[in-house]
């Protein structure tokens, strides 16, 4: 229904989830299932929306939000990257080094004013084994900046486009980002983001410094960045506790929440059965 | 009184009709024993007292009803006049109101009225018993019926209610102080429930009130029944089972029952009058039992066994179980509690329970007996396992296991639905869309056919229940395949509900509207990118002297393009500076 329900190969995930015939290729999705983590009510500011249709969410706590703003139509249904943990659960063996950063991005109609360098140097003197530097696509196609996190001698990657207008979806997205979690000990941003609660909950230690930097025309409805550091002040810090941050993630991502495969079906309105009933 | 008739349904309210009081009257009664029967009853009151050896006295105002009376049971001595006139002498063992104290009078001469109590009171011996059914003012049947002030409808409301609201108790504390008034005991009280005069529910004393007691599922699940019963297809103010609900909730079922029954004597009988906790009747077989909570567990007595019925749309009358019923509270309260939480994981847990439940009583891939008709409303939960309230009916084959569980489910999303309660998933979502979500969480699917039967069990069950007719059942069945999430009530027509059922039914309207609305844009969006998609892979197909012919043509299109754009600037630009 939105081409957001695409963005990060997110509807192909949960066709695989729910052992769709055809999952490369999934059905229209029948509402508008929340694409990124999201201190307001799940859609992104200023989204078009057709009132009174379905919000498939992440969390209990999102969907609070989106009935104090009016939503009526909301299923809790949890994060697609929680299912695909489903999917693939973590290897035996498996061994982890260093850590992976993910700088605070911008996308095609907003972008980040920052200091790269003043980040790059904070990076350098705390982490202290070897640096993944993963930049959002907006970034890595910005040579200029990726050159200098190259330059500083990181291993700059990129896990892929995020999709647009149903155009070039990357359907092994989060797959990809999946396996970049599990090869590093601990995950880290300059601001608390959909990575961080990804790398948590894929077994990653998780930390939040550095300079958060400035969005373009960014919405402060919900109260912006003063406000996620207020109300989630565990992930913040060079150090975080493991256990108290890899619990908030399993409520961020609706991770004990997960719908079964027949129940996905349904509620995305890809039943087998279709229209034939009243 | 002449040119009346209190049988005629046309002219005031039903008799007292009931086969849980007519056991309870007769109780009291011995061989020998005089008994006088004020006011209008069902016949079936005075044969059972016939039947118990009672020598029986009917009074009753109306000549045309004497008569009948004289007629058909010679046995019975019949006095016909206004309460009033009734001699003085104590000489009855046993006086029965169940009609209450308001159609003693007759319009002719002097009133009874405010002392029929009194009257009655002096006619019994010392010994004697009273059985008076009293109706509360603040009685749920009150609060739910869209008819206010009956006083013009009806003709025997010469007198109406208001006249003697200072009289007429109005809780059963004034119920008992006005019978102390006059002497007399209470040595039995129920709460009656879903109307005085047609009581299927009957609470006693110990019960009231007592909302830890084990008998509380199953004197929640009685009352549903009885209220589903008595207002099937009967427009009200608003559903009278939520009412009741909630009242039983609060333990304040005394002071919203639609009456009470009590047994008064002038001081303690010589052997203490039978009281029972929880006497639960049906009106259209008799069968009454009683439930009682004695030496840690729940019992069932049989008062009136249940007449023979035959059996129709393949389903029979249960039969009256073995094993003693079980304590625990409606399992659908339980689901309709996490519904209203949002907890979709405890739902999870909860259906799959339901699930189970029902796949552990299969032999075969088939469910027998009552336990097929199971639905989450007829279930206790003791917080271990589920078990069966008192069931009424059973298939007469055995129903595939598939359409017991849809069914189950069905039912319940049917009742999420026609109740307006709340539940996690999309507003606009049918019942069909709910059962569809609800088997999903046990891992099941649905299917179409498996839907249909269902519903077709669930309309055999109407069928029996309400009586209708093959015409009425189908209507049903159409009604039950269509129900969305804007259907008014199925079986109550509560106006609350209408408003509601209204109000969703907007809803979904605005929401199809602008999803007509953007399908339209987005329609016309893909059809944009289609094009430029399409001219892409032209491109891409064609050799390299086809992408420059291309390219080259696009460029002259778009160069003319501007410059039209442009000359059309400065030629208006000229032609408002020459003005």
């Amino acid at each position: 229904m939105h081409h957001a329900n695409h963005f990060y190969g997110h509807a192909y995930v949960l066709a695989r989830y729910c052992k769709l015939d055809d999952p490369f290729h999934p059905p229209r999705i029948n509402g508008y299932l929340q694409h990124g983590w999201n201190i307001g009510d799940g859609m992104a500011p200023g989204m078009p929306f057709v009132s009174g249709s379905t919000l498939f969410l992440w969390s209990e706590q999102t969907r609070r939000r989106a009935w104090s703003q009016g939503r009526r139509n909301t299923i809790v249904i949890g994060a697609p990257f929680a299912y695909l943990l489903k999917l693939e659960p973590e290897p035996e063996g498996l061994h982890r080094e260093g850590t992976i950063f993910y700088p605070f991005h911008g996308w095609e109609k907003q972008q980040v004013f920052g200091d790269h360098r003043g980040l790059i140097a904070e990076i350098r003197a705390t982490e202290p084994g070897p640096v993944t530097v993963c930049l959002y696509w907006n970034e890595y196609r910005n040579r200029r900046i990726r050159r200098l996190y190259e330059k500083a001698g990181f291993r700059v990657i990129c896990h892929g486009y995020r999709g647009y207008w149903w155009r070039d979806h990357d359907r092994e997205f989060l797959f990809r980002q999946l396996n970049e979690l599990r090869r590093h000990r601990r995950v880290a941003s300059n601001r608390l983001c959909s990575a961080i609660w990804y790398g948590l909950l894929a077994g990653c230690e998780a930390a939040v410094y550095g300079d958060p930097m400035v969005l373009d025309n960014s919405d402060l409805t919900f109260g912006g960045e003063p406000r996620i550091r207020r109300q989630w002040p565990e992930l913040y810090g060079v150090e975080t506790d493991r256990a108290t941050c890899y619990e908030l993630a399993r409520q961020e991502l609706g991770a004990d929440s997960l719908a079964t495969p027949e129940e996905l079906r349904a509620y995305l309105g890809w039943s087998t059965t279709g229209d034939e009933h009243a | 009184m002449l040119a009346w008739s209190d049988w005629d349904p046309a002219r005031g309210p039903a008799l007292p009709r009931s086969a849980a009081l007519r056991h309870l009257v007769t109780e009291l009664s011995a061989p020998g024993q005089e008994v006088l029967v004020a006011g209008p009853h069902d016949d079936d009151f005075v044969t059972g007292l016939l039947a118990a050896g009672s020598r029986v006295t009917w009074l009753c105002r109306s000549l045309s009803d004497a008569h009948r009376i004289a007629e058909t049971y010679p046995a019975v001595t019949v006095l016909c006049g206004s309460l009033a006139k009734l001699d003085p002498t104590p000489r009855y063992d046993l006086v029965v109101a169940a009609d209450g104290l308001d159609r003693l009078d007759s319009v002719e001469g002097p009133q009874a009225t405010p002392d029929e109590l009194a009257v009655l009171t002096r006619v019994l011996r010392p010994a004697g018993a009273l059985v008076l059914v009293q109706d509360n003012p603040l009685g749920i049947h009150h609060w739910v019926t869209l008819t206010s002030n009956r006083q013009y409808r009806s003709d025997a409301e010469w007198y109406p209610p208001a006249a003697y609201d200072e009289i007429r108790p109005a809780s059963l504390t004034q119920l008992h102080e006005r019978l102390a008034a006059e002497e007399l005991v209470a040595t039995a009280t129920y709460a009656l429930f879903p109307t005085p005069r047609t009581p299927s529910v009957l609470i006693g004393a110990r019960l009231l009130g007592d909302t830890a007691s084990p008998l509380r599922g199953h004197l929640a699940a009685a009352l549903a029944e009885a209220f589903t019963d008595a207002y099937r297809d009967t427009p009200v103010l608003s559903d009278p089972r939520q009412l009741a609900a909630t009242a039983l909730r609060a333990g304040a079922e005394a002071s919203l029952a639609a009456g009470w029954l009590t047994v008064a004597r002038r001081g303690a009988p010589a052997t203490p009058d039978p009281t029972h906790e929880l006497v639960v009747g049906r009106g259209d077989d008799d069968y009454t039992y009683e439930l009682a909570f004695r030496d840690g567990q729940p019992r069932l007595t049989v008062l009136v066994p249940p007449r023979r019925r035959d059996e129709r749309a393949g389903l029979r009358p249960a039969a009256i179980p073995a094993r003693p019923p079980a304590v625990g509270r409606i399992f659908e309260e339980r689901l309709l509690r996490l519904c209203a939480q949002a907890d979709l994981a405890g739902l999870r847990g909860e259906v799959i329970r339901l699930v189970t439940w029902v796949e552990q009583q299969a032999r075969d891939g088939y469910v027998a007996g009552p336990t097929a008709l199971a639905t989450p409303c007829t279930l206790l939960d003791d917080g271990v396992a589920l078990h069966l309230t008192t069931p009424r009916w059973e298939p007469v084959t055995p129903i595939p296991v598939a359409t017991v569980i849809t069914r189950a489910l069905w039912w319940f999303a049917v009742r999420l639905l026609t109740t307006g309660r709340p539940h996690p998933w999309s507003l606009t979502a049918s019942a069909a869309e709910l059962t569809e979500i609800l088997l999903g969480m046990a891992g099941r699917t649905l299917d179409e056919p498996t839907l249909r039967a269902a519903v077709d069990v669930q309309v055999a069950l109407d069928t029996v229940e309400a009586g209708l007719t093959d015409r009425e059942a189908h209507t049903r069945r159409l009604a039950l395949l269509e129900l969305r999430s804007g259907t008014p009530p199925i079986d109550v027509q509560g106006y609350r509900e209408l408003a509601e059922a209204l109000w969703r039914q907007r809803y979904q309207m605005s929401h199809l509207l602008a999803m007509l609305e953007w399908n339209d844009r987005i329609i016309r969006s893909r059809d944009y990118w289609h094009s430029k998609m399409d001219w892409e892979l032209q491109f891409y197909r064609k050799s390299w002297a086809g992408r420059f012919l291309m390219l080259a043509r696009n460029a002259y299109r778009l160069l003319r393009r501007d410059l039209r754009k442009v000359w059309r600037r400065l030629s208006r630009a000229d032609t408002s500076r020459s003005r």
